[in-house]
């Protein structure tokens, strides 16, 4: 059994058979074929060589007559590697002996080939390990035919092990079957974290290299609690994690019978939970949780799935399909809060060394009007169809407040001139997410209809942090006493002007904070769908009362361990049935 | 010997009728097999034993012997 420790970013754990994929997207393939399918499977590999074999003596052709015989040269090459005797043995040896499937022979025997030949001395045969990529490539092409389109043809459940998921590949994920991920790269924030928040199933990034290490159709366990994959698991582990998934089961069923019943607390005073959602069908999600609202709808998914502009028509689309299913419930949606690096169709910016202080977000926004526009004449025209309110993110000064809210202005003149109907009464409102607008917020206060504190980032530009670096990701803490006053602050400050405010970002989801929120004067929270039920049970456990006193200790604590562990104790009294 | 050379070395070897195996240290390979004879890693300097059987294996032989004496065709390589 092997123990892989990296971070974790969507709760839950799921057991279950690894499909591989390499830092190609290419889908590295179940290991063993059954004893009656060796003959189709020798047959399936030949006709695949002879395939490959005439691609490239295609090839060679093609780029001889183009580029001259030198160049046709290295095709040539490729060809008679193809054709080498003692690799045709090896592989089928290795189908009717071992069973492999051709899949996996191929991967194994030419992944050897390429070890010995960069252990070589030569340089320029380490270089040749590329031919032997090529060559795999070109085989498995051949071999998996339509299934190598990764993850869109799936037929059973399967974890997805990668190197890293692009947008692209999990906008066509088959959503049906996948039930875990583990990635090499990536971090808190990743586009991994926030499909597999929405497929509400577990998943670990940032593990570094461990593919060669697995193989499709093994058996691995994702634990996206402690943030662990467990390679070949023995029976003692894969028993204990089979317990924990019945318990997390009747946990989940008990907790549903919460659906129907208000979150209001011992002393009756009423939290609102919202749904953060990021994909129109999360909106099943929530009102399976019984959420009063859509807190924050993240229109990121909109921009990053294709290499065009998506147009009015397509934003529409997305948000009138969350908007009618809320029905009278509020849905806040969130403009695009991308880095400029992010965006496929956006030129690569020059100076982005730092995209967390770079061109990003409302930014970004104001500097490409026109897509902006696009965007906020769909919200506009969303925004009949039930209720619908808006908000901008990273507002960092009040005169960036005050642009995004006259192009709005603007947006409104024009649809108004050609007659087309939109909520007049819209709310405004802005993330509260960035520390400089913590320190004006009395002033942002009067500028808005509401405020929403996205915690993520707040931590993060408070502490200086980089969450996806993990050399400093273990002083990345919401509990630090410095992100609990920019708490207070924001809030009492909301509470003055009498402009209802919200937290957003994924403390809201974690139950040890959730005294301490209420008690920091917070009467909505916006959440994961998945954890609602949790939150609600909190919520109606205790009274706000004794959620102030938790919020008056904690902010007499000097660091962010022991305001935890605090909490955490704190949570254990009150709650005692979360089991934790 | 890189891909380029072991092309070469196979396509005279296809052009005979003798088998013809390369030998460097203890492991030996079919000269028809580039995979196998980019794997033997022989660089500038190596010891590679060509062995011949059949009956133009003289005629084989002289052939690549010609073919690593004109360095692949390539002089200024020195991997070859």
């Amino acid at each position: 059994m092997q123990i892989l420790q990296g971070i974790a970013v969507s709760p839950g754990v799921a057991i279950g058979e690894a499909l591989v994929m390499d830092n190609e997207g290419f889908r590295i393939p179940r290991r063993f074929v059954t004893r009656d399918a060796v003959e189709d499977e020798l047959e399936r590999l030949e006709s695949a060589i002879e395939a490959a074999c005439a691609e490239i003596a295609h090839n060679r052709e093609a780029v001889s007559r183009e580029l001259g015989e030198k160049y046709g040269a290295i095709f040539e090459a490729h060809l008679q590697m193809l054709q080498d005797s003692r690799l045709r043995s090896e592989l089928h040896e290795m189908i009717r002996e071992r069973h492999y499937s051709p899949e996996y022979a191929v991967s194994r025997t030419l992944r050897r080939y390429a070890q010995v030949f960069q252990r070589l001395e030569s340089s320029y045969l380490a270089e040749r390990v590329y031919d032997i990529f090529d060559i795999e490539k070109r085989l498995l092409r051949h071999l998996l035919g339509r299934r190598r389109e990764g993850l869109s043809h799936l037929s059973s459940p399967v974890l997805i092990l990668a190197h890293n998921l692009t947008p692209s590949e999990t906008a066509n994920l088959d959503r049906k079957f996948v039930r875990g991920f583990a990635t090499e790269m990536g971090g808190p924030g990743s586009h991994t974290a926030i499909v597999a928040e929405a497929l509400e199933i577990p998943a670990v990034v940032g593990i570094g290299p461990f593919l060669a290490e697995v193989s499709g159709g093994d058996t691995v366990i994702i634990d996206g609690d402690q943030g662990t994959v467990l390679l070949q698991p023995d029976e003692e582990t894969l028993a204990r994690y089979r317990h924990e998934l019945a318990e997390k089961t009747s946990l989940a069923a008990r907790l549903e019978t919460l659906r129907d019943l208000p979150a209001v607390t011992a002393d009756d005073v009423s939290i609102e939970l919202f749904g953060n959602i990021e994909f129109p069908y999360e909106v099943e999600h929530c009102i399976d949780r019984g959420a009063s609202g859509i807190g924050l709808y993240r229109t990121e998914f909109l921009y990053l799935g294709s290499s065009t502009e998506p147009t009015e028509d397509v934003h529409y689309q997305a948000y009138s399909q969350v908007v009618r299913a809320m029905g009278d419930r509020p849905v806040i949606i969130r403009t695009f809060d991308l880095g400029a690096d992010k965006v496929p169709h956006l030129p690569t910016p020059e100076d982005e060394r730092n995209p967390f202080l770079g061109l990003r977000s409302i930014r970004l926004a104001l500097r490409n009007l026109p897509m902006f526009r696009t965007q906020l004449r769909a919200v506009l025209r969303a925004s009949t169809l039930g209720n619908v309110r808006i908000m901008f993110p990273l507002i960092s000064t009040l005169l960036e407040l005050r642009q995004a809210k006259m192009v709005l202005a603007d947006v409104m003149e024009d649809l108004d001139e050609k007659g087309i109907p939109f909520d007049r009464n819209l709310q405004i409102g802005m993330m509260v997410e960035v520390p400089a607008a913590v320190m004006m917020i009395d002033r942002f206060v009067e500028e808005v209809d509401f405020l929403s504190i996205g915690t993520n980032d707040l931590v993060q530009y408070t502490l200086a942090v980089d969450r996806s670096n993990k050399d400093v990701v273990s002083l990345y803490n919401s509990a630090d006493p410095a992100v609990l006053k920019l708490l207070a602050w924001a809030i009492e400050a909301a509470d003055r002007a009498q402009k209802p405010i919200n937290l957003c970002g994924q403390m809201s989801g974690n139950p040890i904070y959730t005294m301490l929120l209420l008690g920091l004067g917070l009467r909505r929270l916006s959440i994961t769908p998945s954890a609602i039920p949790e939150i609600k049970r909190i919520c109606r456990s205790v009274s706000i009362e004794q959620c102030k006193a938790v919020a008056k200790r904690a902010a007499g604590m000097e660091n962010a361990r022991d305001i935890k562990s605090f909490l955490r104790e704190e949570l254990k009294r009150s709650v005692p049935e979360l089991g934790l | 010997m890189h891909a380029r050379a072991a092309t070469l070395i196979a396509e005279v070897v296809r052009r005979h009728q003798s088998k013809v195996s390369l030998r460097k240290g203890p492991e030996r390979v079919e000269g028809t097999d580039v995979l196998q004879i980019m794997s033997l890693g022989a660089g500038e300097g190596d010891e590679v034993i060509l062995e011949a059987a059949g009956n133009d294996a003289e005629v084989v032989l002289d052939a690549l012997t010609a073919l690593f004496d004109g360095h692949f065709g390539n002089e200024d390589d020195p991997t070859d």
